[in-house]
């Protein structure tokens, strides 16, 4: 795959995260480029690592790109590149060369702490293994974008509770990460990642750790909410069972799209 | 709910919290008490100055300890009486003497000659025998708290000093100096008698200020009348006497190493537990990091809680603090906790305590919010 659209990136407008209300919708503020009508748009990612002293490419010159309200899969072999991929367009870390345009806007210039704001207000992300907070209720853990944004904790909690209720968890509210079941953690963070309607949530591997019967079930809400928000989904997976909820499917291999 | 986030996390592990807690009291009891210890041992050294009751000191040109005295001659007391301001003037007389205890040995003592009816120099006061005990024929008073080294003396018992037979007339509570050489008060002309000594001769001259008369005027008086003496107010000799102590014996530096070296392990216990709760966290913190916590905010929830930490291992260190002073200060071991040590102790640690979270804010400023994909 070779190198393009390296014209435009001086055209191309540079975004500065936009402050987005809790509970807005998650386009309202955005201005639409007219460039280009993708959620999310990746040109020419490269990326690679040093291991022992070498620089091995882990990403090729990647051109990607995911619209509203669509579900992407990245599907491919263990260590062919999805995870690192996943991380740059949830701009957890950055490419070496490339371009990543959220709403038409580049934001792969971004300063930590612009890059941080953007994956607070417009992110969600789901993790293979949960990563949810030990000490805190599934309430609590579901509470944390809204709080992050300035939601008084006692509002937090009731929106918290009314979407954990809607995913089967009413009698889970106050239970501690500890003592619950994987497939339940999975919902607590898929409720956390969901809750503050962000406008692209980024799920790596999200039933790798569960049964196929909570994969399913997991799988099946996620579906129905990305569909209500109308967010955009990107979701890493080898797993062919979940296959049907995907509206195209991307294999990878070696740092590359197929 | 950062601050619900901190203290939920903080509360959570309850084992390390405790560990942490128990790093905390362990150094504020520790220097507390180490420190009470040292201020009670070595205010020991100026007992005798404190309660003397007299405004100035006079002695020998040079005079740097109150149990070491040089005689000085006592007819001076009349030149000092003429001084403008001088209420009152009395000799002191200081000898080390030999008392022969019932089994046969001998014990060294200081014998405190003082004058008859003043109160200058009486630093005991008769918690056993008549208060005017003093004024009896031939009778000295002794401390409980030198029973052990004089052989349980009794009220009335008789008694060999200096080869004299004195009568033990009363006893007094907690008048103790800095050597082990118990006090021996007695009234001064049987002091010179005991002591065999010169009677133009005397130790000290102690002087009571009339009401509103300038103590360093009156000091500076007498100087020019008495070039050869030193003359001091009862403060600047008490806290000389206890200066010659401590530089003396190497006694602060000891003790202050001492001290240090608990309050360092303390804040390593501290600063360990801090740590080890970070590290132990590092995973949930790189997942906040990833879903938009700022590393800003994340480093206000890190130094909230050595905050929380810090402020009720204070709190429960200042108790047991309080709780041991009282259980176990004694007379013999006195333990003096001035305000000052509390206030300086807790806010020395809380500021450690913000210190030891900046160690394990290190850790999380390399998080890489990359890693909570990639366990
Ligand atoms: N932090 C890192 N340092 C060095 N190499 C890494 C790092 N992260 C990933 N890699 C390497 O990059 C390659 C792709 O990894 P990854 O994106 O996790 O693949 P996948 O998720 O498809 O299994 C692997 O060969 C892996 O060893
Ligand atoms: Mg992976």
């Amino acid at each position: 795959m070779t190198t393009t659209n390296t014209g435009t990136t001086a055209s191309t407008p540079t975004d500065v995260p936009v402050g987005v209300q809790p509970g807005q919708g998650p386009a309202s503020g955005q201005k639409t480029s007219a460039i280009t009508n993708h959620a999310l748009e990746a040109k020419a990612i490269a990326k690679s690592y040093v291991i022992g002293g070498q620089s091995r490419p882990v990403l090729d010159g990647i051109d990607f790109h995911v619209d509203p309200g669509e579900c992407v899969f990245l599907a491919g072999p263990s260590g062919s590149g999805k995870t690192t991929l996943l991380s740059i367009l949830g701009l957890l870390l950055t490419s070496d060369s490339g371009q990543l345009l959220l709403k038409g806007r580049r934001v792969d210039r971004l300063t930590e702490v612009e890059r941080t704001l953007v994956r607070r207000e417009r992110i969600g992300f789901v993790f293979q293994r949960f990563q949810l907070i030990n000490g805190l209720t599934a309430e609590d853990n579901v509470s944390i974008p809204l709080t992050m944004d300035g939601m008084p904790l006692r509002e937090a909690r009731d929106r918290a509770g009314a979407l954990l209720c809607r995913m089967g968890l009413e009698d889970h509210r106050k239970a501690l990460p500890t003592s619950m079941s994987p497939g339940q953690c999975q919902r607590v963070a898929l409720a956390r990642a969901v809750i503050n309607e962000p406008e692209l949530i980024l799920a790596d591997e999200p039933t790798a750790a569960l049964d196929g019967k909570s994969g399913q079930a997991v799988m099946e809400l996620l579906h129905q909410l990305t569909k209500e928000f109308a967010s955009s989904t990107v979701v890493v997976t080898h797993d062919p069972r979940i296959y049907q909820y995907a509206d195209r499917i991307c294999e990878m291999e070696n740092g590359k799209f197929k | 709910m950062r601050w619900n986030l901190a203290y939920r996390t903080l509360f959570h592990d309850r084992g390390k919290l405790i560990a942490g807690l128990v790093g905390v009291i362990f150094s504020v009891v520790l220097v507390n008490i180490q420190g009470g210890l040292f201020f009670g041992l070595v205010n020991k050294a100026s007992m005798l100055v404190d309660r003397s009751n007299a405004d100035i000191w006079i002695g020998h040109r040079g005079m740097h300890n109150v149990d070491f005295a040089h005689p000085i001659p006592e007819r001076y007391r009349y030149t000092v009486a003429g001084v403008e301001g001088v209420a009152e003037v009395q000799p002191l007389k200081l000898q080390f003497v030999n008392m022969a205890l019932p089994g046969g040995k001998y014990q060294q003592v200081l014998l405190v000659g003082v004058a008859e009816s003043t109160n200058l120099g009486r630093a005991y006061s008769i918690v056993d025998g008549p208060q005017d005990a003093i004024n009896r024929n031939d009778a000295i008073i002794l401390d409980r708290c030198d029973d052990d080294k004089l052989d349980s003396p009794q009220v009335g018992e008789l008694r060999e000093v200096n080869g004299r037979r004195v009568r033990v007339a009363g006893k007094s509570n907690g008048i103790l100096n800095f050597l082990v050489t118990p006090y021996v008060f007695a009234n001064y002309d049987d002091a010179i008698e005991i002591g065999g000594s010169n009677p133009d001769e005397t130790s000290y001259l102690l002087v009571r200020l009339a009401p509103n008369a300038d103590c360093q005027r009156v000091c500076r008086d007498i100087r020019t009348l008495l070039p050869e003496l030193d003359v001091m107010t009862s403060d600047q000799y008490a806290s000389l006497s206890i200066n010659h102590w401590i530089t003396r014996t190497g006694l602060g530096l000891s003790f202050g190493a001492a001290t240090l070296l608990g309050l360092l392990v303390g804040l390593v216990m501290v600063g360990q537990t801090l740590y080890a709760m970070v590290l132990d966290r590092v995973g949930e913190y790189a997942t906040l990091r990833a879903i938009g916590l700022g590393e800003r905010e994340l480093l206000s929830i890190l130094a909230f809680q050595s905050a929380l930490v810090a402020s009720i291992g204070i709190a429960i260190g200042m108790v047991i603090t309080i709780i041991l002073k009282t259980l176990l200060s004694s007379p013999k071991a006195t333990i003096e906790i001035p305000l000052m040590l509390y206030v300086g102790c807790g806010v020395l640690i809380f500021a450690i305590c913000l210190f030891a979270a900046g160690l394990p804010y290190l850790r999380v400023r390399r998080i890489d919010p990359h890693t909570a994909l990639q366990s």
